[in-house]
């Protein structure tokens, strides 16, 4: 059962900031409340105040600054599923945010809450993390940008301080040359790997400029691999394509998988280096079709 | 879940034994443990365990009873606490054993931890894992505390 609490309906960041700086650890921000009220009836935390964030304006609008994609905090999964600017530049996300647990999840939930509450099973964090996302966090008169790979320090832990808000995630657009995939696994709702690949192949389509890697579900947090990357990286497009099973192996080691219910380790790992392969073809494939 | 560990500290057996029985540097080592209270000597504690995992934090009131006892060598120990506020049991068996190996000591320890209750919403996989990373932290700060003494 809810225990009772106090529910403050500030209107600006600013309020909200003070708020939560004024009440500390007794405070919470309360968006879609999807992760956070379940919690609270279950009983495993309480807040004696609510910071309902939802009435700040100006907190959910997708808008596109040159090739920067800005996308509000208060931004539901439903609201980006079903963007047009997103379909159009950011087709991955889409894909993404179509599969984030269940249609009443995504009516209310919200892409800044599920980034905050860092449930461990939480995927959107690991597509942010390979395309190179960036996340605002304001304080009554400050503001800083978050790189994602900052941003997550271990399971339903962010780096975000206790008096500040997530107000905006950027992410920049894919290049023409690129092609971007995010694959999972698991088990009905409940991602237990999910794998992101980015990659940008040169002008002349020889090799592969740069790749991004991104692995989580199977550990604590979201985490960009480099050394995976390395594999792929400045490789002919043969030789990525042969190098990818090392990256999984890589991967695989570096999600820091837990063995639970939905798996072993060693099994999570394993998935881990499959899903890179078919994202990474998936990834080679859209650049291909672009090129057509 | 069962988790073993081993500790080599370079320190002589007898100082490692007689660590482990003041209870007042030794609950220093235990993260998250406070006011530990003996009871009985060598056979019946209590302690306080708190632990954190990002927002959600338990407080284990917890007695630890000493079952065997064998000088210099080994330890067998239960404990058992409950967190009324959010409705989660915590049972932890300990088997300690030491030994000489020239100049050093190994402590290892076997201990199985259940989390029953709300808590295990979770997921077994994180308690797992906090609970992995209290028995490392414990290794390194007993380590720490008597080779610093040395």
């Amino acid at each position: 059962m809810l225990r009772p609490f106090r529910l403050e309906e500030p209107e600006t960041v600013k309020e909200v900031s003070e708020l939560l700086g004024r009440f500390g650890e007794t405070a919470k921000v309360y968006a879609g409340g999807t992760e956070l009220l379940l919690a609270m009836k279950e009983g495993l935390v309480h807040y004696e105040r609510l910071v309902n964030v939802k009435n700040v304006k100006g907190l959910n609008d997708v808008t596109l600054d040159d090739s920067m994609m800005r996308i509000g905090a208060l931004c539901t999964h439903h609201q980006l599923e079903t963007s047009p600017l997103l379909q159009q530049k950011l087709a991955a996300l889409v894909r993404l945010e179509q599969n984030v647990a269940n249609v009443r999840v995504r009516q209310v939930g919200t892409l800044g809450g599920n980034l905050c509450f860092a449930e461990p099973h939480a995927d959107p964090g690991i597509l942010l993390l390979a395309l190179g996302a960036t996340m605002v966090a304001q304080r009554a008169n400050s503001k800083r940008e978050i790189p994602a790979e900052q941003f997550f320090v271990d399971a339903y832990e962010t780096c975000v301080e206790a008096d500040e808000v997530l107000t905006e995630i950027q992410v920049p657009v894919p290049v023409r040359n690129s092609g971007v995939s995010y694959l999972k696994f698991g088990y009905l709702e409940r991602p237990s790997v999910g794998v992101a690949v980015a990659l940008q192949v040169r002008d002349d389509g020889t090799s592969i400029l740069d790749t991004r890697i991104a692995v989580g579900c199977a550990g604590p947090a979201p985490k960009r691999v480099r050394e995976a990357e390395e594999q792929l990286s400045g490789k002919s497009l043969d030789e990525a394509t042969k190098n990818v099973s090392k990256a999984g192996e890589i991967a695989g080691r570096a999600a820091q998988a837990i063995s639970d219910l939905h798996g072993s380790q060693e099994y999570k790992e394993h998935i881990v280096g499959v899903l890179l392969k078919r994202a990474f073809q998936n990834a080679l494939s859209q650049y291909r079709a672009v090129q057509r | 879940m069962q988790f073993e560990k081993e500790v080599e500290i370079l320190v002589p057996r007898e100082k490692v034994w007689n660590f482990i029985w003041d209870v007042d540097r030794f609950i220093t080592c235990v993260p998250g443990c406070k006011e530990a209270k003996t009871i009985e000597a060598g056979k019946l504690y209590s302690a306080t365990m708190i632990e954190k995992v990002g927002p959600f934090r338990v407080e284990f009131p917890t007695t630890i009873e000493v079952l065997e006892r064998e000088d210099l060598t080994h330890i067998k120990a239960q404990a058992s606490g409950a967190d009324n506020k959010i409705g989660s049991r915590m049972k932890l068996s300990l088997d300690v054993k030491l030994r000489q190996q020239g100049e050093k000591t190994v402590l290892g320890f076997v201990a199985g931890v259940d989390i029953l209750g709300k808590l295990a919403a979770l997921g077994h996989g994180i308690i797992k894992r906090k609970a992995d990373q209290v028995l490392d932290e414990f290794a390194r700060a007993v380590k720490k505390q008597l080779e610093g003494d040395s």
